[in-house]
């Protein structure tokens, strides 16, 4: 095969993971097609007029050509229309889609700060600080015996926080700050009084958008709960992968390099260990985008939070497939984005490939 | 994961100190602005579609119904302010209010009233209203206010019927103009509150309709939040993040009731518990069905589970209603139930077997109702396998025919009409009955269509109790419906449990 050139290689990269998406996306589609036709319930039996329905949605029509028909539909962008609802479901996610984003994004964030600020701490304290983490001569251990109790500390306090399932964090968080501190709202996205403004869907963002504080603030208050509930389950991951992976950076012949070139220990981390170690770490969120995102049906049913979980969550309570498929494909169409912007950030601030 | 949170939950909230709740919002609460807790949303805007009892209030901010009921449950004037049933009951004419307007600022009509209850029905719109209002054949309109409706047969209920389930007024030239879809997404009535914004499984916010016809409510912004988890209510209200809710279990909302800042009650209202049942499969014998019912310890069932608030039932209708028995009482009696067993076979060694369902977090305790009802059949001899079931699956096995022998259930009936609640328990061509012995049902049908008053309650009486003679149907208990409020709102109760935000007022 001719060689080709940095810039071809990287669109033939881009293109094979593009067609790798569709890929995955039309094999999630056939499933859920399938699995929803083989459920003992029927799609039209909730509507009056049970003929009527199973005209309008295909339902007469044999499996093979129901799927085409619906594929035939997404391409046109038209996602159905939900049965209990009685409105299209591209208008119902077009609400409840950026509202899981938002949620999402920001329980990324709560899970990251945490995860790595717990996890420097976690080798700073097994190591004894930054000096201690020795090169290959230390055997892995800065401080000795000091050291291993300090790790075994840190993994247990890390597998009990791994433990806590995201909706008992949500139920004690709800208990705590919601109803004996009575210090943060746990339902829906905004105080009763205010007005949701709808510009992107993104509720932060469009209340900045339409210049209203007070709604931003209430709608900032209603988000810390579920965020930190839904972001607090992951933070013990990126920990022990950043500790992990620092400590092997720590072993490394580069980081030796630097101390020998006078580089302090500050330099050495923020420049060449923390830069190492984020790559694992990127990989365990790509790992766990779909994880946080299943989690988060949970935490949005229980804080009665808009989102596609909960609109999920509804739509099974009321046998609504129309909105049952329409949220799952949204579902993985958000997973398969969140993944290849990770695997972007990956080439970004991985050298290896970068270099070749 | 609904029962994993409400068990955990409820596990810690027992270990709350009673203290007074403080608002949890970020500024001080409007003085003409209430929240309410709600269990579950409303089935789309169009309000003669689903005949859904709880949506029903909410629809009842937005629209009006040609009569309504005062809070004993009487007919009063609605949009129209006269009506006459026909002596043989095959018309009835209703003289509309002529200073009533949509949201959109046009005029209501009497072409908008033949429109609801005709002809959107008669074009093939998907709406239950089409089975209420089956009998209608025409409704002349000889002017803008007056309006005659014509059945088919006779329909002694139709007054009762303009001011039940579904049946609101929607406007016909906006549906016409804009569409079912448009008209869902942007819904126009004539209610006392207009829709200012809906996300669907979270909150409706709706603003006081100004031009509103009617007595102008006091709370200008209604906020209805739909909190489906009975636990997370009762977290909202101590908390103060709503300030009415409904429908918790009666042991939390006794809790709740020694707050200093709260009040709770438990109303007993119109709806009714009871078992539907089948008349096939293991519930073929007449024997097992009767032995089922006698087995039932109601009283027992009051004390456990409603603090004995919830009245014991014989027949299938409330007692002061008029389709009532005083005179009639099926008792506990399980010496009974063994001996009706024993004669098909069966005893606690080698026990019937039947399938039961309940939906679990609809009504308070009906869940636990299901399992001590089990427990109940135990000792007789029915073994019965209980599965839980949706609110939305269970209308569907129901409209299939496919429900268990046995299915505890919360039946509504906001007008008290006899009719209302064994005609639609035990009709066999209609989709609310599992029941579909045609014997029985043709007596049902034939009921249906008798005029005289008189003659129809006494039918509807003895209906009632060959149902339960016969093991058709097991009615248990009157409901109870559980509301906690803040103390300072005040709001106005009514018979069939609706809680309607334009009675509230702070006081």
């Amino acid at each position: 095969m001719a060689r080709l050139a940095p810039c071809g290689r990287r669109l033939l990269a881009i293109a094979q993971r593009l067609l790798a998406i569709a890929q995955r996306l039309l094999t999630v589609l056939l499933l859920l097609f399938i699995v929803l036709r083989v459920l003992p319930a029927d799609p039209a039996a909730p509507a009056a007029e049970i003929g009527a329905t199973r005209q309008q949605t295909s339902l007469d029509e044999a499996l093979p050509m129901q799927f085409a028909i619906w594929l035939g539909w997404l391409v046109q962008g038209d996602l159905g229309h939900s049965s209990h609802l009685d409105r299209p479901v591209a208008g119902l996610l077009a609400e409840a889609l950026p509202a899981t984003v938002e949620l999402a994004i920001l329980a990324s964030s709560v899970a990251v700060l945490l995860g790595v600020a717990g996890g420097l701490v976690l080798f700073a304290l097994q190591w004894g600080g930054w000096q201690g983490a020795g090169g290959r001569g230390t055997g892995g251990r800065g401080t000795g015996r000091r050291g291993e109790t300090r790790a075994a500390l840190a993994e247990t306090g890390t597998m009990l926080l791994m433990s806590i399932p995201a909706f008992l964090w949500a139920l004690l968080f709800i208990l705590v700050f919601g109803v004996l501190l009575a210090a943060m709202p746990f339902t829906g996205r905004l105080d009763p009084g205010l007005s949701r403004p709808f510009i992107t869907g993104f509720l932060l963002l469009d209340t900045l958008l339409v210049g209203d504080p007070r709604a931003f603030l209430s709608a900032a208050r209603h988000m810390v709960l579920p965020a930190v509930a839904l972001g607090i389950g992951f933070a013990p991951l990126v920990m022990r992968v950043l500790r992990a992976s620092l400590i092997e950076a720590y072993q490394a012949d580069y980081i030796l390099q630097a101390r020998l070139r006078g580089l302090s220990e500050e330099q050495v981390l923020l420049r060449h260990a923390l830069g190492h170690a984020a790559l694992p770490t990127l990989g365990l969120l790509r790992a766990q985008c779909g994880l946080l995102l299943g989690a988060a049906v949970l935490v949005e049913v229980i804080f009665a939070y808009p989102g596609m979980g909960r609109l999920l969550v509804d739509a099974m309570r009321n046998t609504d497939l129309s909105v049952i498929q329409g949220v799952v494909l949204a579902y993985c169409a958000v997973v398969l984005s969140a993944n290849v912007l990770i695997d972007g950030l990956h080439l970004l601030l991985n050298p290896r490939p970068r270099a070749r | 994961m609904a029962d994993l949170s409400r068990r955990a939950l409820l596990g810690v909230l027992v270990a709350v100190p009673h203290s007074a709740p403080s608002a949890v919002q970020g500024y001080p609460k409007a003085r003409d602005a209430v929240t309410i807790g709600w269990p579950g949303d409303v089935a789309g805007w169009d309000p003669n579609r689903r005949f859904v009892p709880d949506a029903q209030p909410i629809y009842k901010m937005l629209y009006d119904q040609p009569l309504d009921q005062d809070p004993r449950l009487n007919l009063v004037p609605g949009l129209a302010k006269a009506w006459q049933l026909a002596p043989d009951a095959r018309s009835l004419e209703v003289e509309l209010r002529d200073d009533v307007t949509f949201h959109d600022g046009t005029k209501l009509t009497s072409a908008d009233f033949r429109w609801t209850f005709h002809e959107r029905i008669a074009a093939g719109h998907e709406v239950d209203t089409a089975r209420s209002w089956r009998k209608v054949v025409d409704i002349e309109t000889p002017s803008a206010t007056r309006a005659i409706m014509r059945f088919g047969s006779p329909a002694p209920t139709a007054p009762a019927w303009l001011a039940f389930l579904g049946s609101f007024v929607v406007p016909k030239h906006y549906m016409q103009k804009v569409g079912l879809a448009a008209f869902g997404a942007h819904p126009v009535g004539t209610g006392p509150y207009r829709l200012a914004e809906h996300q669907p499984g979270t909150r409706i916010v709706l603003e006081r309709n100004d031009a509103y016809w009617g007595p102008k409510p006091t709370m200008r912004r209604v906020t209805v939040q739909i909190i489906n988890n009975p636990s997370a209510r009762a977290a909202a209200i101590e908390s103060g993040n709503v300030d009415l809710t409904v429908a918790m279990p009666v042991r939390e909302t006794a809790r709740l009731g020694h707050i200093a800042t709260l009040e709770a009650e438990l109303n007993p209202i119109t709806r009714i518990i009871l078992l539907q049942v089948r008349d096939d499969a293991g519930f073929a014998d007449r024997n097992i069905r009767l032995a089922a019912h006698h087995a039932i310890d109601k009283q027992a069932l009051s004390q456990a589970f409603y603090g004995n608030a919830a009245v014991p039932l014989s027949v299938p209708v409330i007692p002061g209603s008029p389709g009532f028995l005083d005179d009639f009482t099926f008792p506990h009696d399980p010496d009974m139930a063994r001996e009706l067993l024993s004669r098909s076979g069966y005893s606690p060694a080698q026990p019937a077997r039947i399938r039961m369902a309940t939906t679990r977090g609809q009504f308070p305790a009906d869940y636990d109702i299901a399992r001590a009802i089990v427990g109940m059949w135990k000792t007789v001899g029915i073994e019965a396998a209980l599965e839980v079931l949706d609110y939305a699956r269970y209308f569907e096995l129901n409209r299939a025919g496919r429900l268990p022998e046995a299915t505890l259930y919360s039946f509504d009936n906001a007008i008290g009409d006899p009719e209302a609640y064994a005609a639609y328990l035990l009709a066999p061509h209609q989709p609310y009955s599992p029941w579909k012995d045609t014997a029985l049902g043709e007596k049902v049908r034939g009921l249906f269509d008798v005029p005289g008053e008189a003659e129809r309650i006494a039918g509807w009486r003895a209906l009632n109790r060959e149902a339960v003679e016969i093991g058709a149907c097991m009615p248990l208990l009157r409901s109870v419906q559980t509301l906690v409020r803040r103390k300072d709102l005040a709001y106005r109760r009514f018979g069939n449990g609706w809680v309607l935000p334009q009675t509230m007022d702070w006081i």
